[in-house]
């Protein structure tokens, strides 16, 4: 029984940690390769979740729109980043990142009373698409399908994300524009642009992490609250610039609340927010991040 | 007309409203209107504003209209207490109705002390709203208590064949770790033989519960009394049935917080675990034997929030300002000192039954409507089967 129990906190744990990276990973993107301070990103994420919950909807009440109307929640998040990014936002790069904080606070009040305005105030769900129903016995622990796919997914964006930002063009773009944005402009790579794109790839995630989320989580208002300050978490103590370290952060984050409820059942919270502590007095810029400029 | 004629003319019609409105009774009414808890912030709300029109529409208390000013505390304590002091000093309420959270209940029961101003709290269940070294001669309290939730879990739960072990799962805050005391406080009582073999604590509001899920199921509980409620209780279902959570005990769960009101079921249609033990204030959906005066405020309520569900916490607002109205009307006066002494064991009429408050606590004998959730074919959601009224034991007619 023992060994079967710790495997499944250990699943558990995983999956915490994956739902967790989800949503983390755009942040990273924005905040870790960008440095923007994007508070409102836990903002997409709940629009992304409100969306998908009216596209189903929409498109039909049947568990099989579910993936089309997720694809089309983070769409169209993605789409609402870029005109936040275009129109709004990349006035403030560069300046004191207060003021980025500034703004993007304020975008979260807005985007909160909007969806209020459009959703109301009840909880709203979403049922789990058929085809992931159902769960598989691993050892003696029951994993759901949806778990799985949420695990797979998230080691898929790890090393989807990681790819792009080392391998690609574009990519090392993004990190050279991290470290010295004029000098770049000056060397006529299109900074405005590849901002702009980050930017959409980010909100895309943030949308597509809270479509994914609505089978398994109520849509309420405060989600974007509540999120973004683990998110910021894991993102900072994986270091700052990093997108594995996010994964590990989440990673970390996931197991330590997992086997923590075990060792200190009253302070589960406690456990993680320790650990994180002692992360950033030992490496001040997060396990995988650099010394910051 | 002049430029200054017409601006003294925009001042008349400006003071115009205010002077009209000096005879209307004013009530303020902080409550959360945004955030995870205004889901039942806004049909308290639209109970007690749909009380106030229809005795508006009788022609008042007193022969003076009632007014509502409704304000959105955020669940936050300190907001609630600036929304109450700005209602008293600013707006010059002469009542206090509102706050849903055992947090923002004892901070503005403080401000209503200092400026000796009556406060009924809708939904508010942690004893300390009324504990001894809390209570004053203006607050009154219309939500049910901590203590009859958790001995009304404990009767249910003592009454299960074949348990032997029970696991509690509540969020960590004052609320749950006052029922969950009171749970299994009386539990203990009635069944001495039964163990409890796990208890966990999630945060509120915790987005992720699957690791407290698989550490409940490890101890192997025969049945679960759950405090979890709302968005949490929501949560909890989504992801503890694809685990085997509720199958695992045979659904021998109940669950205190009103998952049974219609709000939580038609959020969750089909996903509902039926077959648990759920309450609600109002069951709304009333097989059985409905009073005729209960389906007669459904019908009303359900035009008023323009909605086919209606909610099973409106009764709360709608409950709290009959109550206020009938103190108004006993005491003859809204003078403060009057009405809270006029509201000080008086019974009062709610669509669900009479109420009393406790001369010396000021709580009211408010129980709720217990009962295993069904499917019903009439309806897309789960129902309270043959609701029982409990406080906190079943009480039979």
């Amino acid at each position: 029984m023992a060994a079967s129990f710790l495997f499944s906190q250990f699943v558990g744990g995983l999956t915490t940690a994956m739902f967790l990276f989800l949503i983390a990973s755009g942040l990273s993107l924005v905040f870790g390769v960008m440095r923007v301070i994007n508070f409102a990103h836990g903002s997409f994420y709940m629009l992304g979740a409100y969306l998908a919950w009216q596209m189903v909807r929409w498109l039909h009440p049947s568990a099989e729109s579910f993936w089309p109307a997720a694809l089309l929640a983070a769409s169209s998040v993605a789409l609402l980043g870029v005109i936040v990014e275009r129109l709004l936002l990349r006035f403030l790069y560069g300046r004191e990142e207060l003021y980025q904080l500034l703004f993007t606070y304020a975008l979260v009040l807005i985007l909160g009373d909007a969806a209020k305005f459009a959703w109301g105030t009840a909880q709203l769900t979403v049922s789990r698409p058929a085809v992931l129903n159902g769960s598989i016995d691993i050892l003696g622990a029951t994993v759901p399908y949806y778990n799985l796919f949420i695990m797979l997914l998230g080691l898929a964006i790890a090393l989807g994300g990681w790819r792009l930002l080392s391998g690609s063009g574009a990519g090392r773009m993004v990190r050279a524009a991290s470290y010295d944005r004029e000098m770049l402009d000056a060397l006529g790579a299109n900074v405005g642009g590849i901002y702009t794109g980050m930017f959409a790839v980010s909100s895309f995630l943030a949308g597509l992490s809270g479509a994914l989320v609505t089978p398994i989580s109520s849509i309420v208002p405060g989600m974007d609250v509540e999120i973004i300050v683990q998110a910021f978490i894991v993102v900072v103590i994986g270091g700052l610039g990093s997108f594995w370290g996010t994964f590990w952060g989440s990673l970390i984050y996931g197991l330590v609340l997992s086997f923590g409820i075990l060792i200190f059942p009253s302070f589960s919270l406690f456990s993680v927010f320790a650990l994180m502590a002692v992360i950033l007095i030992v490496r001040p810029w997060g396990l995988l991040g650099r010394p910051i400029r | 007309m002049s430029l200054r004629r017409l601006l003294a003319l925009a001042c008349a019609v400006a003071i115009l409203p205010s002077v009209a409105m000096a005879d209307t009774i004013k009530i303020g009414f902080p409550i959360p209107l945004s955030g995870p808890t205004a889901s039942y912030g806004n049909p308290i709300l639209k109970g007690a504003q749909m009380a106030v029109e229809e005795i508006n529409a009788k022609g008042g208390v007193l022969g003076q209209k009632l007014e509502i000013l409704p304000r959105d505390s955020k669940a936050n304590a300190d907001e609630a207490v600036r929304l109450a002091r700005e209602l008293i000093i600013k707006d010059g309420v002469q009542f206090l109705i509102g706050t849903l959270t055992s947090a923002e209940a004892p901070a503005v029961s403080t401000i209503a002390k200092e400026n000796k101003i009556v406060f009924l709290a809708p939904s508010a269940k942690a004893m300390l709203l009324t504990a001894p070294q809390n209570l004053h001669p203006y607050v009154f309290r219309v939500a049910s208590t901590t203590a009859t939730e958790g001995q009304s879990g404990a009767y249910i739960v003592s009454k299960w064949q074949g348990v032997k072990k029970v696991a509690t799962i509540a969020p960590d805050y004052a609320y749950g770790r006052d029922i969950i005391a009171a749970f299994t406080e009386h539990l203990k009582q009635l069944r001495p033989d039964i163990e409890i073999v796990d208890q966990e604590w999630p945060k509120l509001g915790e987005p992720d519960l699957t690791p407290f899920i698989t550490a409940q199921m490890s101890k192997k509980p025969d049945a679960v009394y759950c405090a979890l409620f709302s968005g949490d209780f929501i949560t909890l279902v989504k992801q503890a049935t694809p685990l085997g959570y509720f199958k695992a005990i045979n659904n021998r769960l109940a669950d205190g917080g009103e998952v049974g009101a219609v709000d939580i079921t038609a959020a969750l249609g089909n996903d509902y675990p039926f077959g648990i033990w759920a309450d609600a204030y109002d069951p709304v959906v009333w097989p059985g034997n409905e009073p005729a005066e209960h389906k007669a405020f459904i019908t009303r309520l359900k035009a008023y929030m323009k909605s086919d569900v209606g909610s099973g916490w409106a009764i709360q607002g709608y409950s709290a300002v009959e109550a206020l109205a009938a103190g108004i009307q006993k005491a003859g006066s809204t003078n403060s000192d009057k009405v809270a002494a006029a509201l000080a064991g008086l019974t009062y009429d709610t669509p669900v039954g009479k109420r009393t408050f406790d001369a010396k606590t000021h709580n009211s004998d408010a129980g709720e409507f217990w009962g295993i959730m069904v499917k019903d074919p009439a309806y897309p959601y789960a129902i309270i089967s043959s609701p029982g009224y409990y406080n906190p034991l079943p009480v039979t007619n």
